[in-house]
């Protein structure tokens, strides 16, 4: 044999061997998975509900996390103090569930200047490692949060005066620097999860139970978890998937589930192709079109629900003329227009929400007004009515300008600053800064630029990533910039973002109050909230923040961001939407959530076991042989033109 | 110049390129515009002037510039990136090296085989240039040059990720393995090669051309040549002519455009790892680049950079064997 023949021979061989041993994976793979993928919900099958977002979590320790996404994980797994229910409201026992409180602390007590607490909690509660959950759980956990700096959980303990304690065994009690109802109970106001001490406190001393280095309560990794839910965090690849596994020490109702696992996919395509395909079961969608198309794909349910988060354009109110202040220095080279409310005033009439929702967010999101979403807890927001209501009203701003004194004296379409102002004559032209990440926000820039050069607002429309814009903020050097915030249920938080403390202050430095706006009557506001002893009179305050922040408008809210969820209908049943009606189904906010425990399979559909998929060992063979085929003629072939040429 | 002599001075430069490149990596993220714990924390709850400064004294980032610098060369020679900032508490080594065995697989096995088939297309259709095979091939390679491998990786993730029609789904939409299907041994490979399925097919395809029209040019350019004329005259075969005196010194310049490619295979596939989902290093570097993650991308572009020079040191050596001018000089 000629030594090309026999090169080409071997590598005829090697592929054919190649695509034989991929067919005998591929019956392997068929074997070990004929049970799993052939099963019914009924065959006591190892029950696995996917689901799948594009997010990936930074981290599952509630000491460090951040991220949205980590709290679906959270609340299969921790207790909160005091948990929200459906509608963000504090949690009751639940008749669906036999009484079921998915909370923590089962009584609160408070002395009469509400600056004492006394909580106590439920004994009958074990870690997923068979330690109890105690008392001495609870207090910890406020203890370290508290001490550690832990991101998320120590904004809600700003008011706590020395430590938590442990009294009579199963209370905590702690003080506070002032009179508050925030931990009255009436509403989950701590929003952060309990944790093992048994676990935690070794690890501030440097023992992780993994290799996590440098070992700290922040940096420790949290896989496995060792959990209080139902279910614990098993396994965490990056970049791939989460996966949670039942807690065998869970005493209460039995999830109809055995493994939740949270499928990471980079783009809403593949998310829709894999429910269609039935490769997870539920996900959620950021992209309108995409979930548009998935509305009348076979058994495929669908839901546009509403999330606390919104989106807005916000006004530099003056970074660079308002008065020194602590640390706050002036900076930046904002138009001195927009220190001027009419102005802001004119703006937001101009801005018509309704349409922006319609056009930009394709009618799914609600068209925004105040800083505080609809979807909050309970009484907590202020929405203007009647009079109140600020546009939309193209001819009202034209006219709210015109009686100001700014008037389009040279007739080129752009008014300019009136005579007796800090810069007479200048043209209200100003920078509208939209972010690349964000479609929608560029996406909206077309509409707003149109409703403000029709009330005589030249803009210049320019697409920042968001680090360049955080900097362009800071900076103070723009007049318009579109962004949004993703509020807590509690207002509170959402409020001290504006505080005049919080604007960036050199420069250089950040800070929240991205509007630089600052009116003591709303600081005043917000220190009377926080001081509060009775809710109503809490709520009122509340109100009466959004209102003056509303008219004075830093901000033109302009829309509450919706959320898409979409689920095979013939896999799952029992989701449990949050708020109800239409919110997240699987009720993403609180401690324990009960859609964790009513998941089950819909009856006879071969629902849950991770199927792994491929095409099958047949068409692998048939691949080979196909390829062997033609070698063997090429090599045919080859071999009579040899013979000829001979 | 003798061969070791050669080498070495070869071996030195990539010493003192690599030297330089983790020096610049330092000064180079650091540019980016943007404060990285503002940007980790802007559009969550954790998102306040407290929290701000406190994550930046977490990653160390309120030392001073040199100070960080020095800790930096300290921790790059013991091969030590620190945790990374997006993935907390993940050490930056770990995540990349668990993104290295998929990259290489997907991005590895892929240039080699678009490589094969790109070069086998090229030498086929040079030969038989104005032929009907090459007006096709030069057709379809141009095509495949020209198509951007994300809209291309859309159409295959629909077609057979999601079925079209009467044709069932095929393969899985995204990712690197099942998760939770608790498989092993040759079940698993069978898994892991499913999901590598679409993202190989889409980068062979995508890459295959550019192999095939520098191939093609090459052996024409080659054909032309004197010794070619030689060796027909003196009545050497056609097939001999093509495979022992028209192919090898048609290959030097297919030949570094291989190794460089193959140096670049750390990067990844951005754009098909994105469609598929696929876990590679070319998405981690997109994450890490989004949130200024310092860790993560002087790892990831010390590695990139090391892979470059190293391919370019292998391919300079090669060289110098297959084309002795070259250490000539």
């Amino acid at each position: 044999m000629r030594r090309g023949t026999r090169f080409q021979l071997a590598v005829a061989l090697m592929l054919a061997g190649a695509f034989a041993s991929a067919a005998m994976a591929q019956v392997a793979l068929a074997q070990e998975t004929t049970g799993a993928t052939g099963s019914t919900a009924d065959d006591n099958q190892k029950v696995v509900f996917t689901w799948a977002e594009t997010s990936e979590p930074d981290t599952l320790n509630p000491m460090a996390a951040y991220s949205a996404i980590s709290f679906y994980f959270w609340t299969a797994s921790y207790h909160m103090p005091v948990d929200f229910d459906v509608d963000f409201g504090a949690q009751q026992p639940s008749p669906e569930f036999d009484g079921f409180d998915s909370g923590l602390v089962t009584d609160i007590a408070y002395t009469d200047d509400a600056m004492h607490f006394t909580y106590t909690i439920r004994d009958d509660l074990v870690w997923s490692d068979g330690e109890p959950l105690t008392a001495q759980d609870v207090a910890y956990t406020f203890n370290l949060y508290k001490n550690n700096h832990a991101y998320l959980p120590q904004n809600y303990l700003t008011l706590l005066d020395g430590d938590a304690r442990v009294v009579d065994g199963n209370k905590v009690e702690f003080d506070t620097t002032e009179p508050t109802s925030l931990y009255k109970g009436a509403a989950p106001y701590m929003y952060f999860y309990i944790l093992p001490q048994h676990v935690f406190e070794p690890i501030e001393h440097g023992n992780c139970p993994d290799d996590s280095d440098p070992c700290n309560p922040k940096g420790y990794g949290n896989v496995p978890s060792v959990s209080s839910g139902p279910f614990f965090i098993a396994e965490y690849k990056v970049g791939e998937f989460v996966r949670l596994e039942r807690n065998e020490f869970w005493k209460g109702p039995e999830p109809a589930i055995d493994e939740i696992v949270y499928r990471i996919y980079k783009n809403d395509d593949a998310i829709a192709t894999a429910l269609q395909t039935g490769e997870i079961d539920f996900a959620h969608i950021t992209t309108p079109n995409i979930f548009n198309t998935l509305k009348t794909a076979e058994n495929i349910d669908t839901m546009v629900g509403s999330i606390p988060s919104f989106s807005e354009i916000g006004m530099n109110t003056g970074s660079a003329y308002q008065d020194k202040e602590g640390a706050f220095v002036p900076h930046g080279d904002g138009h001195p227009a927009l220190t001027d409310v009419v102005v802001r005033r004119a703006i937001r009439m101009a801005i018509d929400s309704q349409a922006l929702n319609e056009q930009v967010m394709l009618g799914y999101g609600v068209p925004g007004d105040s800083i505080i979403p609809p979807v909050s807890v309970a009484g907590a927001r202020w929405e203007p009515t009647g009079a109140d209501k600020l546009g939309p009203d193209i001819e009202g701003a034209k006219q709210l300008l015109e009686d100001a004194g700014y008037v389009d004296s040279d007739g080129d379409g752009v008014r300019e600053m009136p005579a007796d102002s800090v810069d007479p004559g200048r043209p209200l032209d100003f920078r509208y800064f939209v972010r690349t990440s964000e479609q929608t926000s560029i996406d909206a820039a077309p509409f707003v630029s149109e409703w403000l050069q029709e009330i005589g607002i030249k803009t210049e429309v320019t697409a920042l990533n968001s680090a360049k814009l955080t900097d362009v903020i800071n900076a103070g050097e723009y007049e318009l910039f579109s962004w949004g915030w993703y509020p807590d249920p509690d207002p509170s938080a959402q409020l001290a973002l504006f505080k005049c403390d919080q604007r960036p202050p050199d420069g250089k430095t950040y800070g929240n109050n991205d509007a630089y706006y600052c009116n003591p009557e709303y600081d005043q506001l917000y220190e009377d909230q926080l001081g509060a002893t009775d809710q109503d009179a809490r709520w009122e305050i509340v109100h009466q923040a959004q209102k003056i922040f509303y008219e004075d408008s830093p901000y033109a809210v302009m829309w509450y961001d919706p959320i898409f969820s979409a689920w095979r209908s013939d896999r799952f049943t029992g989701y449990i939407p949050q708020p109800q009606p239409n919110g997240d189904p699987l009720e993403g906010w609180g401690g324990i959530s009960e859609v964790w425990l009513s998941l089950h399979p819909v009856a006879g559909s071969g629902a849950g076991a991770a199927e792994a998929k491929g095409i099958s060992p047949a068409v692998w063979a048939i691949l080979a042989g196909v390829l062997i085929l033609i070698v063997a003629i090429v090599l045919i072939r080859r071999r009579r033109t040899v013979d000829e040429d001979a | 110049m003798g061969t070791r002599r050669y080498i070495l001075s070869k071996v030195l430069q990539a010493l003192l390129t690599l030297a330089f490149v983790m020096v610049f990596n330092f000064f180079l993220f650091r540019v980016i515009p943007g404060d990285p714990a503002a940007l980790l924390l802007r559009g969550t709850a954790a998102y306040n002037q407290q929290n701000v400064e406190q994550v930046t004294h977490d990653l160390g980032l309120d030392r001073p510039l040199p100070q960080q610098f020095l800790v930096y060369v300290e921790d790059t020679l013991t091969l030590h990136f620190g945790d990374s900032y997006f993935l907390q508490g993940q050490d930056a080594r770990q995540v990349i090296s668990e993104r290295i065995w998929p990259t290489l697989l997907l991005v590895a096995t892929s240039t080699i085989a678009s490589a094969i088939l790109g070069l086998i297309i090229g030498i086929y259709s040079g030969w038989r240039r104005g032929s009907r095979f090459d007006v096709g091939a030069q057709g379809f390679t141009l095509f495949v040059y020209s198509m951007p491998e994300f809209w291309f990786g859309i159409l295959v993730l629909m077609a057979f990720a999601g079925g079209v029609g009467p044709f069932p789904s095929l393969f899985p939409a995204g990712g690197y393995a099942t998760p939770g299907a608790d498989l092993t041994g040759l079940a698993h490979a069978a898994d892991v090669l499913n999901h590598l399925a679409l993202p190989w097919f889409v980068l062979v395809v995508a890459y295959m051309g550019e192999y095939s029209l520098i191939m093609r040019n090459s052996l024409i350019d080659v054909m032309n040549d004197d010794f070619v004329m030689t060796a027909r005259a003196k009545g050497v075969r056609e097939k001999q002519i093509l495979w022992r005196h028209i192919v090898p010194n048609a290959f030097l310049p297919t030949f570094t455009l291989v190794l460089l490619s193959l140096g670049f295979i750390f990067g990844g596939a951005i754009t098909v790892e994105y469609v598929f989902s696929y876990p590679g290093l070319g998405l981690l570097t997109v994450q890490a680049i989004d949130s200024k993650d310092f860790p993560l991308l002087q790892g990831l572009f010390l590695l990139f950079s090391a892979a470059v020079i190293i391919a370019n040191l292998i391919a300079d050596i090669l060289y110098s064997r297959l084309d002795p001018r070259v250490r000539a000089g």
